[in-house]
């Protein structure tokens, strides 16, 4: 049936959509947030019944501007250190009460790499059954872009400037993964904004494991990277094209699974998007050689996951995110 | 309304109450754009439209879609030269589709299965409208004005309808059992055809002025062009269209052990092709132009279509491309050869394009006859009043012709048309203008922009080979079988998917599925756009992610008002 004017307003509409979304508009994120769209997903994907602990960070700050919440879920601002601890104590109190109920954490780069990690190795260690998410912006973003153990090598922040002593940071982005892998816990995997599907699909099999999961979404932020607020898909979907975020999953602390990537980009294609690595592209032999480096960690990263493509597939960097007509992209 | 909370709480989904619609400075829409193969169709088809309803799987929605514009797709899926499939952003992907296959497989199944027409009974009082000429320019015509209602009398001088398609196209590319349906499929849907009734014969444009209201003129070009080289003919030489004709009328074809062909139209090509499938050994083409290929000048191709100058070189025609006759040699009263020269078409003074030989560069070719094939021109008998002396009428793109009000014009008649789906175009655009003037409206709205494959964001496809469509090989080709295989229904699906939806939406999600901001709603029912998702203002930011996320070039930014 066609119409010259939908019958529902947008507010009927919202109330009417296929999937339930735990993650309202209204919330005051940035312009192209990539963290705010990662969350809806992951909320998304893990439907209603549902108890979330939210570390300080910009996701907390931006979805619960009292007095509103941007949240249809049970939602509750843990301090920035302790979201993991906060999380197994819901979890204990829910297996007291002997109900089903999810409990999830949320928690920034900065929340999760940094601060909190004691309190998430711990929540690791003793096996709650939670879902820890983080989403990684690669920066303290909520406090103006300080730099994290997460930030990339060679990365522009406000404490780590391009000047005379350096190219942007001098340390490594730390490898928070196998960190995680060596609590052997029952899941754990890397993900991203650009492959929704893939995405999903890892969040699914996170809540189906009996015990501590763990999953960490890249998560451009248009702001602290300095990129068009346009193309966050588009930088999200190149740092796996490129094999500087590996899209991995790991059960008792084993490789499971990784996606292939099919065409290799070079990682000037990642890093000329963004502003953080402009200083890069300098006319500069150690601008030169930073790029080099990062060239060299991504075809690291590709050697030890193992992510060149042998032959075209469904589910590689280029299969994955296929559309079709008819869509329901909620798969 | 902000709802206060006495502790640290909130209720949920309470950021609704704040519309960060406000800080947009550019808005998201949703815009049909063009896509290339439907600006591309001189009939009017819009490929991306039926290729979708092919991909939903409802094959007669399909072809109710691409009758719409062209009601011959059985006719045109052989014949036309598909510039289409030349300007698919997919062919700049990977390979274009195989829209002709497709088309020509939808028209079959409308054969198959009898699938009516979108026509409606028409009125009592409906106005009439003569065709004159049932070729496909009339035939489309008379189709269109049936559909918008008017009550059409076909003449045509022949006893069949079809023009050059039934009196010209060989069946090895066009099967007369096709034809034949197809066209009488057309001529049921409500319109009266009088065969063996000739204008400036049989009765005058006066005559039909007098009982009609408008009259559409499709008689195409029916008249052979005067040939010779310096005033020179050689004996018994007769236009190639005429052998054509006669070959399809009653079978008989000239025996010669060799031949050359003069002029690189389809006209050539196919009798080049019937001589050689007759037997003849040496079967010469002989043109000023160039044979089609990579980075041949649009300007400088054999105007014959490019798949049939292909096949002519398999089955063993000879061309002779950038060539003139500068003489004939004739021994006695017989040709036994022509002399040939190089040329060019080159740029003159006052940017002329002239044809140059080149002087020492002439070579000796001996053949037992020379065809001409050099073009045909309107028979004035009956247009002498339209035609003032010129050898083809100049009608406006709407068919309109300067000071003859309610008499329009399409297809081979006029200058500068060529093919089917011009012919079939000229026809539809006519049937729209004689309406407009008879209804006293405006002429449908201009075009809309096209998108091109930089507009697209090709990320969300898949590379895949198009899909193949079968050839009979030389050895088994012969003046009778067609040449080229039908797609079967199947895979016709198979490549509908394929297809980029270029400027049209493919409810693929992306956009519902991206927006960081909830901002994108679905809906069940159809927007007036015609799609399914909603863009809710109150609260997108206008960040465009979405935009440049859409596979198909459909989400437009634009500065908010
Ligand atoms: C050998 C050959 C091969 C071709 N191959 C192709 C091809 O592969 N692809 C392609 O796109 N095009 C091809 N063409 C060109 C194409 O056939 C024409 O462009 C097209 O048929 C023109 O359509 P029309 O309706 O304008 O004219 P026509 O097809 O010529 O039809 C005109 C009709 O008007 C009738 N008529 C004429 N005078 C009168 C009168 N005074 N009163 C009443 N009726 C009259 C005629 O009998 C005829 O039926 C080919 C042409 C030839 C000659
Ligand atoms: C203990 C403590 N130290 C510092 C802060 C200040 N603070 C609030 S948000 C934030 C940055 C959070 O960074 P991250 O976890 O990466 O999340 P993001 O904002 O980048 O999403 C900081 C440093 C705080 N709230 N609590
Ligand atoms: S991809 Fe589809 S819509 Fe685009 S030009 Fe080709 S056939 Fe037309
Ligand atoms: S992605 Fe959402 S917020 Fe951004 S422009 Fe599109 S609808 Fe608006
Ligand atoms: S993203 Fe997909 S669903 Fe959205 S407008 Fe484009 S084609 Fe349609
Ligand atoms: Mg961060």
């Amino acid at each position: 049936m066609t119409l010259e004017q939908p019958t529902k307003s947008c507010s009927e509409l919202r109330r009417a959509q296929p999937v339930f979304r735990g993650l309202e508009a209204g919330h005051r994120a940035c312009q192209g947030c990539g963290q705010a769209l990662a969350a809806r997903l992951v909320t998304e994907a893990i439907g209603p019944d549902v108890l979330i602990a939210n570390a300080t960070g910009c996701l907390e700050v931006f979805t619960t501007a009292w007095p509103q919440s941007a949240w249809r879920v049970p939602w509750l601002h843990s301090v920035f250190a302790n979201t993991a601890a906060v999380a197994s104590g819901m979890e204990a109190a829910l297996k007291a009460q002997k109900r089903n109920t999810k409990v999830v954490a949320f928690g920034g780069d900065g929340g999760t790499f940094d601060i909190g990690l004691q309190a998430l190795s711990g929540m690791l260690e003793r096996n709650h059954n939670v879902l820890y998410v983080c989403f990684d912006n690669e920066a303290y973003m909520n406090t103006g872009v300080q730099r994290s153990s997460s930030t990339p090598h060679a990365a522009e922040t406000t404490t780590s400037p391009p000047g005379r002593e350096r190219a942007g940071k001098r340390h490594l982005k730390k490898d928070l993964v196998t960190i995680i892998a060596a609590h052997r816990i029952p899941y754990a995997a890397t993900a991203t904004v650009a492959y929704p599907s893939d995405l999903r699909k890892k969040v699914r099999r996170g809540l189906q494991v009996e015990g501590a999961a763990f999953i960490v979404v890249h998560s451009p932020c248009p702001l602290g990277w300095g990129h068009e607020n346009a193309l966050g898909i588009e930088v999200a979907r190149l740092a796996v094209q490129t094999g500087l975020y590996p899209m991995i999953e790991l059960e008792r602390g084993e490789l499971v699974g990784a996606m292939p990537i099919r065409e290799v980009h070079p990682v000037t294609d990642y890093l000329r998007l963004q502003d953080r690595f402009k200083h890069l592209f300098a006319d500069d032999p150690r601008a030169r050689e930073e790029l080099e480096h990062l060239q060299e960690l991504a075809n690291h990263n590709i050697e030890v996951y193992g992510l060149r493509a042998q032959k075209p597939d469904r589910f590689d960097s280029e299969g994955a995110d296929t559309v079709r007509r008819g869509g329901m992209r909620t798969a | 309304m902000a709802t206060l909370t006495r502790g640290a709480f909130a209720k949920p989904g309470t950021s609704l109450q704040f519309k960060t619609g406000d800080w947009r400075l550019q808005r998201p829409v949703y815009l049909h754009r063009n896509a290339p193969c439907h600006v591309a169709c001189p009939a009017g088809e819009d490929p991306q439209a039926y290729l979708a309803r092919l991909a939903e799987g409802n094959s007669q929605a399909a072809w109710e879609t691409l009758v719409a514009a062209n009601p011959l797709p059985a006719i045109t899926g052989r014949v036309c030269h598909h510039p289409c499939e030349s300007s698919c952003n997919r062919g700049d992907y990977d390979e274009p589709l195989a829209i002709h296959g497709i088309e020509r497989t939808l028209g079959d199944e409308a054969i198959l299965h009898g699938w009516n027409y979108p026509v409606r009974p028409l009125s009592s009082d409906a106005l009439r409208v003569a065709v004159v000429g049932a070729g496909p320019a009339g035939l489309s015509a008379a189709y269109h004005l049936t559909r918008l209602g008017y009550r059409v009398s076909l003449f045509e001088a022949e006893s069949e309808a079809g023009g050059l398609l039934a009196s010209a196209i060989p069946a090895y590319r066009l099967p007369r059992s096709v034809l034949g349906d197809e066209i009488a499929r057309l001529l049921s849907v409500g319109m009266t055809f009088m065969p063996r009734t000739r204008l400036g014969r049989d009765f005058t444009l006066d005559d039909l002025r007098a009982d009609h209201r408008a009259i559409f003129i499709g008689v195409g070009n029916q008249r052979g062009r005067q040939w010779s080289v310096d005033g020179v003919v050689p004996r018994d030489s007769r236009p190639g269209l005429d052998i054509l004709k006669e070959w399809l009328s009653i079978g008989s074809l000239p025996a010669y052990k060799s031949v050359a062909i003069v002029g690189g139209g389809n006209t050539a090509v196919d009798l080049a092709r019937v001589l050689k499938f007759s037997g003849i050994p040496e079967v010469h083409i002989i043109s000023y132009r160039a044979v089609p290929g990579p980075g041949v000048a649009a300007e400088d191709v054999m105007r014959a279509t490019a798949r049939e100058v292909r096949q002519a070189i398999e089955e063993g025609v000879i061309i002779h491309e950038h060539r003139g006759v500068r003489r004939l040699i004739i021994r006695g009263e017989r040709v036994a050869g022509v002399e040939m020269v190089h040329t060019k078409k080159l740029t003159r003074s006052a940017g002329r394009r002239e044809t140059v030989e080149f002087e020492g560069t002439e070579t000796i070719l001996h053949v037992e006859q020379v065809i001409p094939a050099v073009g045909q021109e309107v028979d004035p008998a009956g247009l002498e009043m339209l035609l003032a002396g010129h050898p083809f009428l100049h009608p406006d793109s709407w068919g309109r012709l300067e000071g003859f009000e309610g008499i329009f014009a399409g297809g081979d008649v006029r200058e500068g048309a060529a093919t089917v789906s011009d012919a079939i175009g000229d026809g539809r655009r006519a049937a729209l203008a004689i309406d407009s003037y008879l209804r006293n409206s405006a002429l449908p709205a201009s075009q809309r922009p096209v998108v091109r494959l930089n507009d697209l964001n090709v990320n969300y496809f898949e590379p895949q080979p198009r899909t193949k469509i079968e050839l009979l090989p030389v050895g088994e080709r012969n003046a009778e079988r067609e040449i080229e295989q039908a797609l079967p229904l199947s895979h016709a699906g198979i490549e509908s998917h394929r297809c980029f939806s270029c400027g049209e939406c493919m409810s693929c999600d992306n956009c519902w599925t991206l927006c960081p901001d909830n901002a994108v709603l679905k809906t069940l029912e159809e927007t007036a756009a015609g799609d399914h998702y909603v863009f809710d203002y109150d609260y997108c930011k206008g960040c465009a992610l979405c935009a440049h996320e859409c596979p198909s070039g459909y989400i437009l930014m634009e500065p908010e008002p």
